[in-house]
């Protein structure tokens, strides 16, 4: 192992390799091009570029409010930072500390709810919380197509037929039909008879259809371990489930893994389709901010960045995780 | 030895047949006795069925016609419990067919700890023994593709050995080595011979067969066509085809 990760890094520094940087110059050259071509375009529709505008819906500075829990007396202290409301039917005073702008005035009489001051709190903006909500839907629907995915990929190579037919209506099914129309039916029938939330309906939806073209990468997987695996397990007396679970699923799952997550950056750009029952996900917040910024290019451009990240992260995790699979001989 | 051979075998197959789904005949009624402690060397060109009508023993082949009796459980038919008797026979494959994942320990334990249910320093202890008697006790920590084609075929009978079958059946176990390493596999069994374990092997060996079978079994087209004593097989073949194959076997 070491000997050859020598022998690669000596390969790569030999000086009969050719050089390589140009062209990644070249090509980092076309991508300067194209941003410049795409700002020229915008310039011959008069489009105004207002990138200052994004930041305040990734982070929103808007503070927390400090509400008065009950009626009661102002007292504001005398730099100003902290507030006491002592209540009107008497009892212990509560103190408001670290407020960046007050609201109510020394002596005010306030009623309950009524708005005392802010405290400075950054917090998420719109696209944030939108990105949050896309990472929560993505990763429960990969949870759950996992486990779909393994029990129908396992059925398809199963020997018992029921299980085999089962599994193979279900992969072409989902497979054959669009995803879109896959959540509209979950989200208008299958959700109001089962009375899911639009978050459950939609992690339904994906992990059904993930589920689908995960089953088809663990029965390849699977059926890729050499068959003598499964012969040597039973000549040894292990049980089916014994022999799946010991030696099959163990050596296919190193074949698995890169398709699979290709599969779960598949998920994740998927579930901008969720957004049309009325998830606010990153795509519906981006469509939010659009309709009351009038930026589509810059805000388009950002959260096309910010699903970039997402799945940059996943691909990065998992080729980490494969290549310490890889060192178990 | 071959004229003497126990009142009741150990391995039993009873005009064996197997047909495969397209019609062809694998097998024709093959009829083969194993006594305990006895040593049968199947030989034969190849597709002859002798890989077939080994792996008939142990279930993992089906067959068609015919009866299959080990240690008085019969292996034929639905409700044969293929898993009790497989604890009982020990299989060594062509292409050794080790676990990839796990070291030469965990193969050796894998089995015994699942399916026997020993305890863990109980199936280490076993495996470490086998693996002495194989001569690899200092690879316990290495993985299959670290070892040798020689090595890893002992860690396979290690590994078969570690259930402590009555019968072990070896298909062709010299045959995806390089010829330097065919003797240590050999060796091996020759040590498994001399300590009475009954075996079944298949293999183009011919000085193995020579040295080590009680009978020598030899098979051509699906049948089995005769059947001998070592010396007289080799000395005074009787049959034409088996001197046809005695031939050619010398020539190469």
């Amino acid at each position: 192992m070491q000997k050859t990760e020598k022998a690669e890094k000596a390969e790569h520094h030999s000086p009969y390799r050719e050089r390589s940087w140009p062209w990644h110059l070249a090509a980092g050259l076309f991508f300067v091009l194209l941003a410049l071509g795409i700002w020229f375009a915008s310039k011959q529709v008069d489009y105004n570029w207002n990138w200052q505008r994004v930041p305040q819906y990734l982070v929103s500075t808007e503070g927390q409010e400090v509400r008065a829990p009950f009626d009661g007396t102002v007292a504001v202290s005398d730099d100003g930072k902290s507030l006491t409301l002592t209540p009107g039917g008497g009892g212990a005073p509560v103190q408001f500390k670290d407020c960046s702008q007050i609201i109510a005035s020394n002596g005010d009489q306030v009623t309950q709810d009524d708005l005392l001051a802010r405290k400075a709190q950054l917090g998420p903006g719109p696209l944030v919380r939108g990105l949050g909500l896309t990472l929560e839907i993505s990763a429960a629907s990969l949870v759950f197509s996992v486990l779909l995915g393994f029990v129908a990929g396992i059925a398809r190579i199963s020997r018992n037929p029921a299980a085999r037919d089962l599994a193979t209506v279900y992969v072409e099914v989902i497979r054959g039909t669009p995803l879109l129309v896959q959540i509209f039916i979950v989200y208008f029938f299958i959700g109001s008879v089962l009375q899911l939330s639009a978050f459950w309906a939609g992690v339904t939806a994906l992990s059904v259809f993930t589920g689908a073209y995960v089953a088809e990468i663990v029965r390849a997987g699977i059926q890729a371990v050499p068959k003598g695996q499964t012969e040597a397990a039973q000549s040894l007396g292990l049980s089916g489930l014994q022999t799946l679970r010991h030696v099959i699923l163990p050596q296919a799952t190193r074949r698995i893994l890169p398709p699979l997550a290709g599969q779960f950056i598949n998920l994740i750009k998927d579930s901008s389709l969720v957004s049309i029952m009325a998830l606010t996900d990153l795509t519906k917040a981006g469509r939010e901010v659009v309709s009351s910024t009038f930026s589509p290019f810059e805000v388009w451009f950002t959260v096309a960045g910010m699903y970039l990240i997402l799945t940059g992260a996943l691909s990065w995790g998992v080729r980490r995780l494969e290549r310490r699979l890889e060192r178990h001989g | 030895m071959a004229e003497a051979p126990a009142s009741v075998p150990l391995i039993s197959a009873i005009k064996v047949e197997k047909r495969y789904p397209n019609g062809v005949l694998g097998l024709k009624t093959a009829s083969l006795d194993v006594a305990k402690g006895e040593v049968v060397v199947i030989v034969g060109p190849s597709g002859s069925g002798k890989s077939t009508l080994l792996r008939t023993l142990n279930g993992l082949e089906t067959i068609t016609a015919g009866e299959i009796v080990i240690d008085g459980h019969e292996l034929h038919g639905r409700a044969a419990d293929l898993r009790t008797l497989r604890k009982r026979v020990g299989m060594v494959f062509q292409q050794f067919n080790l676990f990839p994942h796990l070291t030469v320990l965990e193969n050796l334990t894998l089995a015994p700890l699942k399916v026997l249910g020993l305890k863990p320093e109980e199936a280490r202890l076993r495996a470490e023994a086998l693996l002495v008697k194989v001569g690899l006790a200092e690879k316990a920590a290495s993985y299959p593709a670290q070892l040798s084609g020689g090595q890893q075929q002992r860690v396979a009978i290690a590994r078969a050995l570690a259930m402590q079958p009555a019968v072990m059946l070896f298909d062709e176990p010299t045959s995806a080595l390089d010829p330097e390493m065919v003797g240590e596999v050999l060796e091996v069994m020759k040590q498994l011979a001399t300590e009475g374990m009954t075996m079944c092997v298949v293999t183009h060996e011919m000085g193995f067969a020579r040295a080590v079978a009680d009978r020598v079994v030899f098979m051509d087209r699906g049948e089995i066509v005769c059947e001998d004593a070592p010396e007289v097989f080799f000395g005074t073949p009787r049959h034409e085809r088996l001197k046809t194959f005695l031939r050619q076997i010398l020539k190469a």
